[in-house]
């Protein structure tokens, strides 16, 4: 007696491809973070004895921010950080004429760090606008550290 | 006449393009992953100029009780004391001596604690910096 032999077509079994695909994507969606990854660049300066020239506070745009939540420039009254904006009319002229003068931006030790980036901000928007409008390269901006501003008298 | 009889149609849904699109949503994400060195949760301080973090940069992360922690950029930030920062600077800078380094510190931290950072930064030699804030969104006043 002769058997009959049933014909199977030959496949590749892809009903679970689609289950596979979807915990890969619920992997990467748990894993991905869409997170604040930016912030304000800063030029740390390099301590070469040749090319480093003493300011004297008088040349520069002296910015000193205070404990008590208040910052000064040069010889103007206090004002609060809150008020930080008012800042860039008071620089505004004095770069625009002169974009070489350095910024010296001295921090009280018991200062918040959030005060002192509220100033930066401000002072790297008056940057960006003046490389806009006179295609400057960037502004001299130093934040001395406690050791740097003993030695340079700039408390 | 009598009309043939109507053919009945089997009612499906076609899934054959479903892995299809399963997977280019993998792509998607697999593009846009990132995998942070660093996922402490604290209270950046905000401004409005930012611009992006280079890949790879190292990070100095402190937070609002004056803990600090490092990532070379490559592995997970670790714990470290504020005067072993010098040696870790210096051994960044000797791999790499353009190695951007971001700082990553809560708004409410005092400024001696990042000054004392900025300062062995600086002697070793460091030079690019950047400072990581939120966006700052611009209060418009209503009256």
């Amino acid at each position: 007696m002769k058997l009959e032999k049933k014909k199977q077509n030959p496949e590749i079994p892809t009903a679970s491809m689609a289950d596979i695909a979807f915990l890969l994507i619920v992997f990467f969606m748990l894993t991905t973070v869409i997170s604040a990854t930016k912030g304000i660049e800063h030029q740390l300066p390099q301590q070469d004895k040749k090319t480093t020239e003493n300011i004297e506070k008088e040349d520069s745009v002296y910015i000193k921010v205070n404990a008590d939540n208040t910052f000064t420039v040069d010889k103007e009254a206090p004002a609060s950080i809150d008020a930080v904006g008012m800042l860039h009319d008071y620089l505004y002229p004095k770069l625009s004429n002169n974009w070489k003068k350095p910024i010296i931006i001295y921090v009280n030790p018991e200062a918040k760090y959030e005060s002192m980036i509220a100033v930066l901000d401000v002072v790297k928007q008056l940057e960006k606008q003046l490389q806009k409008e006179k295609n400057i390269p960037n502004l001299t901006i130093t934040i001395p550290t406690q050791a740097e501003a003993e030695t340079w008298g700039y408390q | 006449m009598k009309l043939g009889k109507t053919k009945t149609i089997d009612a499906y849904i076609p899934t054959a393009s479903m892995a299809d699109i399963a997977f280019l949503l993998i792509v998607f994400f697999m593009i846009t992953t990132v995998f942070q060195v660093d996922k402490t949760v604290l209270t950046l301080p905000q401004s409005q100029v930012r611009s992006e973090v280079v890949k790879g940069s190292a990070f100095i992360v402190v937070t609002e009780g004056g803990f600090i922690k490092v990532s070379d950029g490559k592995e997970d930030t670790h714990p470290i004391d504020q005067s072993d920062i010098l040696s870790f600077a210096v051994d960044l800078m000797s791999k790499n001596a353009e190695q951007p380094i971001v700082l990553k510190v809560d708004k409410n931290v005092k400024w001696h604690v990042v000054d004392q950072i900025l300062d062995q930064l600086e002697q070793a030699h460091a030079k690019n910096l950047q400072f990581l804030t939120d966006m700052k969104v611009k209060q418009e006043k209503f009256e």
